[in-house]
């Protein structure tokens, strides 16, 4: 039966990768199995495939895009542009938020599907940012959604956009339960 | 795909341009004074500035549309402007360009509050959304307009940003109700107020000093 | 007689091929268009009211934010409005440094315009590679002014801060290699079956048409009028430089695009020109009070710290007048109609964007096409809604 089945082996480089996952691998080495609590493996699992929904309003979308493409590489810390709400786990908010945009942001939270997170990325979104004074403009995205990491810039450059997104992971991590 | 190679063409026209461009440009007014009876005609910056009567705007632009000399074929823009302190507070701008004959034009119409001007849509198409604009930023009323609605702001906004009696930061702001469950309007309440520096010139003191002192005085 | 009853349909602010943030209201007959009512308006955020409380110093960042796929061109119709106002030269370095970053911004714009209109039809590649050539213009972007993106480094009367050492040698690099991407990008996109089903004749507008709607910059070049604001109201000696226009025959979307591909090239070699007969001297004009003294003078004299104090707070007074100035931006013609009383705030500025024309014909543009069609067509007009919606 050995002969038909799959061997799934953990490869590690010694001195790159990190003591946990040598002994990740020791211990699979000896048993074939590995035991974990559920609350970790939930968080793996979330974190490592964050799907964001691309909400660019404004120039903070043109570095959310830059963000993913080839120099940053967002994709290789596992999260990917999703268009849907439905499918999304995150939402970034890039860019101003207006009076006349603040209802069809709502609607789109709304649609999302627990557990999501949501990133304001910007000083606009933040907190009304540049436009802070104005008369049609929404001061911080918090007014609407609730937020869980803050990316301050004007625009934040995409790695300070990695690094909030690395964040959220780091946050994800500490405070993850089975609920949310 | 063609290609034009407009070099020497071109830099042989801009070295002479103001050659060139000042005998059209007077050709052109001169046409303009005949033709139209404007309330005043000047050229700023190589560029002719008309003023006309409101009633006069439609056979105006028709006329610096199709008249051979002018051939003002394409209206770039439509402004308004906000002077309070005049009788006829608002003033209507609209640019205009002559591909021909490489002109630029602005056409003013001064006109108040309450009454309204004819819309350029059956004159140039593109005067649609411009005039929308200085209805939703004014209030400037176009006659025979397809369609006047607010095109940037909010739906239900009200008022009208940018005139000068219009204060910066509005009247209303939004956030979100947990307990409707939807969108609200309040009334605005800045955490920090706009820093407004009244910074025109230190030896002369402030602009509520200097309008005291005006008081006293006369 | 049957009676098509029309559905209407929500293309809604949140989607991905909308560009940014517009609202089409679709009339949809089967899947033709029967009429297409675009609500802009979703990105408005007051920066004509805003730009009215600020110094004119203050009011340039503004700018940046308008078009924000190619900042810089913005704040040189700015730039060049209150110099005119003001009767103030720019001496020829800073002419030159000004047309190299123009045609990197409109280097940029093309690059992110041509590859997501791509992605929206369906080429996923072009993206990836665009958007590293991208990243090489804004790390220039960042060297000389220190932001990737916003980088108010266009002042009345010059740039703010000479070039530092190396970065003449980086660009002229980056020039070298360029071709070779466009090259890339076009077999990928210009014969490919896919992309001309999907592009050719759809948009189609005619050279009266485009000029009745207010169409500027390449979208109406694509239609046949040979009409470029370089050439005919050059502005910061555009005159010195060798290129040749793109002009195209039928005018629709794939026109467009392929207009947008020449430009790139002509780009690079205006970029070429400028890199090698690079001036030497002042990058802006210290003579009036229109700049700032320069630090070491600064820390040394009286009156250089008081015009510096002035300056910065206060802000130059510029004379009363009214100006319009356009510049030949990537998108079109941008213009900012700039009215000054005598003080340090303008009194009115209007900015004339090149999208808000194009986004007007847009009706016009897809009638009868299939919804499919419509992102298409959106992408071809190089809609940017910072612009659009001010």
């Amino acid at each position: 039966m050995e002969e038909r089945c799959f061997r799934v082996a953990i490869a590690t480089t010694p001195g790159i990768d990190s003591q946990e996952l040598e002994d990740l691998k020791q211990r699979y080495s000896d048993k074939g199995f590995i035991v974990t609590n559920v609350n970790n493996l939930i968080n793996w699992a979330r974190t490592g495939s964050l799907h964001w929904m691309t909400f660019g309003l404004a120039c903070c979308a043109v570095e959310m895009m830059h963000v993913g493409t080839p120099r940053y590489d967002v994709e290789r810390m596992g999260a990917a542009p999703r268009a849907s709400p439905r499918h999304a786990d995150v939402m970034i908010i890039a860019g101003t938020l207006t009076n006349k945009m603040a209802p069809a942001l709502r609607k789109a939270y709304d649609q999302m599907a627990e557990p999501r997170y949501v990133i304001s990325m910007g000083s606009c979104a933040n907190g009304g940012g540049y436009y802070h004074y104005s008369y049609s403009v929404v001061r911080g995205s918090d007014r609407i959604v609730p937020i869980d990491i803050y990316v301050p810039g004007c625009p934040p450059t995409a790695e300070a956009l990695m690094y909030g997104i690395l964040q959220l992971q780091k946050k994800i991590r500490r405070e993850g339960s089975i609920v949310r | 795909m063609e290609f034009y190679s407009f070099k020497r063409k071109f830099v042989e026209k801009a070295v002479s341009l103001d050659k060139i461009m000042s005998n059209t440009i007077e050709l052109v007014v001169e046409t303009i004074n005949k033709k139209i009876n404007p309330i005043e005609t000047r050229i700023v910056n190589h560029q002719i500035e008309i003023i006309i009567e409101a009633d006069q705007l439609i056979p105006s632009f028709q006329f610096l549309k199709d008249n051979s000399k002018c051939q003002f074929r394409q209206l770039t823009d439509i402004a308004g402007v906000d002077y309070p302190d005049r009788e006829n507070r608002f003033e209507v701008v609209y640019h205009l360009l002559s591909f021909k004959n490489n002109l630029r034009a602005r056409v003013k119409v001064f006109i108040d509050e309450n009454s309204t001007i004819e819309s350029l849509t059956s004159v140039f198409p593109c005067a649609n959304w411009f005039e929308r604009e200085a209805f939703d930023m004014y209030g400037i009323q176009f006659n025979d307009h397809p369609d006047l609605r607010r095109i940037l702001t909010d739906y239900g906004f009200e008022g009208y940003p940018l005139r000068k009696d219009f204060p910066l930061s509005g009247n209303v702001e939004v956030r979100y109700n947990e307990i409707e469950k939807k969108i609200v309007y309040e009334p605005v309440k800045l955490q920090q107020d706009y820093r407004h520096f009244d910074i025109q010139s230190p030896w002369e003191g402030t602009t509520y000093k200097q309008e005291e002192e005006k008081d006293n005085n006369g | 007689m049957a009676e098509s009853k029309t559905v209407t349909v929500n293309f809604g602010p949140v989607h991905p091929a909308a560009h940014g943030v517009l609202r089409l209201i679709l009339d949809l007959d089967g899947e033709v268009v029967e009429r297409a009512d675009p609500h802009i308006g979703l990105l408005h955020r007051g920066t004509e009211k805003l730009i009215e409380t600020k110094t004119y110093l203050q009011a340039i960042p503004y700018f940046d934010r308008l078009d924000y796929v190619a900042p810089m061109n913005q704040e040189h119709a700015f730039a060049l409005a209150i110099e005119k106002l003001m009767n103030v030269d720019v001496p020829k370095r800073g002419q030159y440094i000004r047309v190299l970053f123009s045609e990197i911004g409109r280097l940029l714009s093309h690059l992110l315009n041509v590859t997501t209109t791509a992605m929206d039809v369906g080429a996923m590649t072009p993206i990836t590679w665009g958007f590293d050539e991208r990243e090489k213009l804004l790390d220039f972007y960042e060297e000389v002014s220190g932001s990737r993106f916003h980088a108010n480094y266009f002042r009345a009367g010059g740039v703010h801060q000479d070039l530092p050492n190396g970065l003449l040698e980086k660009i002229n690099n980056f020039c070298i290699s360029f071709p070779k991407v466009v090259d890339d990008m076009e077999t990928l996109l210009t014969e490919n079956r896919i992309f001309k089903q999907r592009n050719v004749d759809i948009g189609k507008i005619s050279k009266e048409e485009a000029v009745d709607n207010g169409f500027s910059g390449f979208v109406l070049r694509a239609s046949g009028v040979p009409w470029d604001l370089r050439r005919a109201q050059p502005y910061d000696s555009y005159e010195d430089f060798d290129f040749k226009v793109p002009i195209g025959k039928n005018g629709d979307c794939y026109d467009r695009y392929l207009c947008q591909m020449d430009e790139m090239r002509e780009s690079i070699k205006i970029m070429s020109q400028c890199i090698n007969n690079m001036p030497s001297g002042e990058v802006i004009n210290r003579d009036t009070k229109i700049a700032p003294p320069k630090r070491a003078e600064m820390k040394e004299s009286m009156e250089a710290i008081i015009h510096h104090f002035k300056f910065f707070t206060e802000g130059f007074h510029v004379p009363e007048g009214e100006i319009y100035t356009a510049v030949e931006a990537p998108k079109g013609e941008f213009g900012v109609y700039l009215i000054s009383d005598n003080t340090s705030r303008p009194y009115r500025c209007k900015i004339r964007a090149p999208g808000f024309a194009h986004l007007q014909a847009f009706n016009l543009l897809s009638k009868g096409h299939l919804l499919a069609d419509v992102p298409a067509i959106l992408g071809s007009l190089a809609i940017v809604f910072g612009e659009v919606d001010r």
